[in-house]
């Protein structure tokens, strides 16, 4: 099925939650209110025109910084500089934070994909685990790295750091940390030359001096 | 200890108790140091005697932020960490990674690097398939096909060590295509010879040992049965969705690069020694993807075609047009995907990686409850899966 059929069938029983529908790109989207994902994606699995019973991948995103003219012009993230330092920055992260849902139907053979935009202040999105039950660890993952909660999520821990970890380091301000329980995570200082020499070299004796 | 639910919900508390003696499940830990979890994985199961009750995997023991390297450095340097996900297949990786870029930029790729790379991603297929029936019999407690696989194996990384200069971690493929060309004529000769010897002889000799082997059919025949409707609920996909039944490939419903123009079969489990789905299932569609890999390099060296094998200079870096895509192959575990989002410059803003082990593995959680500690050993066997490409 086309995809704006599909995005039409979606809006016709989501209502005003469908958002809009973006296909100027290589792949096109529906976005869709963060409140409603859930209806939406069993409606998608549910519907029989439809039919996706696969959720391909599910990917959080940090919208902190992007670059909206395409010019690649985003904001860098911070990671340990020349000196193997951390990198700071007394920059505020302030974009929106996403989720993307790509699925696809083994039936009718067709993909689509969802996105969701939250605030970062408020990064709550219903969790899909009820209609996917691989989303579990698709979002505890997202949790994990980008600090998105999923609502209704059973099991909404750590994926892949540490419990005790402090942050979310996929987050486009996220600064690298200096230690980890104790043990300095520094890199090698790069400006220092390896070649730079310490003592002056003493003379030996010439060859064929002692002759 | 088990919440009240668990115990509901698995049907322990209908089990016979004595009455004043309160008994619990014990905590066993499988993992992460344990030669039957392939890799640094923990199970944490909670069991009863034998009998399993939960399981709950604890990953992260790799973990290396991958993603978060990747917003921090070029599209091209990048595809050094894709050997790393799954490094008993890094073609696939490779070839995974670039499918994906190539997709937002829309670059047309000569027919002979597409070519050379089917051929390098197959190699490497067959090689980490020989490496899951290798460690899935020393799980069962078959030593010598181990032995087998790996000298099999062996003769795959001499000829990508040929092609690539890699034995491991190749680095082969680019955004625009590969990096070296053919070495010369012996090598695709040698390519096409291994393939025959591989197909008519060595192929039967794993059958005798092991794939028909009375004993390896009796530990695997009916256990760890999963549904059709369970392997897409989770997501699995590669040799664990077809081991269910379900025929799909990437390469045949969603086909890219070149694998339109060839011809080969898809092996889907048929319950032969059982139940459709179980772990010899698993097993055998492995087994069979191997001979239509080697189909598949065939045909793909039968008609290299000539010409260039790099759209785009090698020393250059890659500017992506601004843009979102998701992109999948089918690399040696199942769907290998990427969800790129480009800003339009040279470095991606958001790169997730969809790793085949990371959505089969969850399957555990449902399956496993209800094995036997030791037909879970099987079942993890037979999922093959890589930690290098569920922590990423």
């Amino acid at each position: 099925m086309e995809q704006k059929a599909i995005y039409e069938l979606l809006a016709g029983k989501i209502g005003a939650a469908a958002l809009g529908f973006n296909d100027e790109g290589v792949e096109s989207y529906a976005e869709v209110a963060p409140e409603k994902i859930a209806e939406a994606a069993l409606f998608l699995r549910d519907e029989e025109q439809l039919g996706f019973n696969q959720l391909m991948c599910l990917s959080g995103i940090d919208w902190d910084g992007f670059d909206e003219n395409g010019k690649g012009k985003s904001v860098a993230i911070l990671g340990y500089s020349a000196d193997g330092k951390p990198e700071t920055s007394d920059r505020v992260g302030e974009g929106d934070l996403g989720v993307a849902y790509s699925l696809y139907s083994h039936e009718k053979k067709h993909k689509f994909t969802m996105r969701v935009r939250v605030s970062r202040e408020r990064a709550v999105v219903p969790t899909v685990i009820d209609v996917w039950s691989t989303a579990g660890w698709h979002e505890r993952e997202a949790w994990d790295l980008l600090g998105i909660r999923f609502e209704g999520h059973p099991d909404l821990r750590r994926m892949l750091l540490e419990e005790d970890w402090v942050g979310h380091p996929l987050r486009k301000d996220y600064q690298m940390p200096g230690q980890w329980e104790q043990v300095p995570l520094e890199g090698k200082d790069m400006t220092a030359s390896p070649f730079t020499p310490t003592s002056t070299p003493t003379t030996g004796p010439t060859p064929g001096a002692e002759g | 200890m088990a919440t009240e639910e668990t115990k509901m919900n698995s049907g322990w508390a209908d089990q016979d108790q004595v009455p004043g003696i309160k008994s619990e499940l014990m905590e066993l830990n499988m993992g992460p140091q344990h030669p039957a979890t392939h890799g640094v994985l923990r199970l944490l199961l909670e069991t009863d005697g034998e009998i399993v009750y939960k399981v709950t995997p604890v990953l992260g023991y790799l973990h290396r932020c991958a993603e978060k390297i990747a917003e921090g450095i070029n599209y091209k340097q990048w595809v050094i960490y894709t050997d790393r996900f799954d490094y008993l297949a890094p073609m696939c990786c490779n070839h995974a990674y670039v499918t994906a870029v190539e997709k937002l930029m829309d670059v047309e790729v000569p027919e002979r690097a597409e070519h050379l790379r089917v051929v390098a991603a197959e190699l490497s297929r067959i090689a980490s398939h020989l490496i899951a029936l290798a460690t899935f019999g020393l799980d069962m407690g078959a030593w010598t096909p181990l032995l087998y696989c790996f000298r099999e194996r062996e003769v795959i990384l001499d000829l990508l060590e040929r092609i690539a200069g890699g034995r491991m971690l190749y680095n082969y493929m680019v955004p625009g295509g590969v990096r070296y060309d053919v070495p010369d004529e012996r090598w695709v000769s040698d390519v096409l010879e291994f393939i025959t010897m591989l197909e008519t002889k060595k192929i039967k000799d794993y059958n005798q040992l092991l794939s028909y082997n009375k004993i390896f059919i009796g530990r695997l025949g009916n256990v760890a049965v999963i549904s059709k409707q369970d392997a897409f609920d989770y997501g699995c996909t590669g040799p664990v969705l077809r081991g269910s039944g379900v025929k799909f490939d990437c390469r045949k419903d969603d086909p890219y690069s070149v694998y339109h123009k060839f011809d080969f079969d898809v092996p889907v489990g048929m319950g032969e020694m059982g139940t459709v789905g179980d772990c010899w299932d698993r097993y055998m569609v492995r087994v069979r993807e191997i001979e239509e890999a080697c189909k598949i390099v065939r045909q793909a060296l039968d008609s290299l075609p000539g010409g260039s094998c790099q759209a785009i200079e090698l020393k250059k870096p890659v500017k992506v047009p601004a843009g979102a895509a998701y992109s999948r192959t089918e690399s040696a575990k199942g769907e290998m995907g990427h969800y790129i989002i480009s800003d339009g410059g040279q470095t991606p803003f958001r790169n997730k990686v969809r790793s085949p082990s990371f959505c089969n593995l969850q399957v555990i959680e449902k399956v496993g409850v209800g094995q036997m500690v030791s037909d879970l050993v099987a079942f993890v066997g037979s999922l093959d899966i890589v930690l290098g490409e569920i922590d990423r």
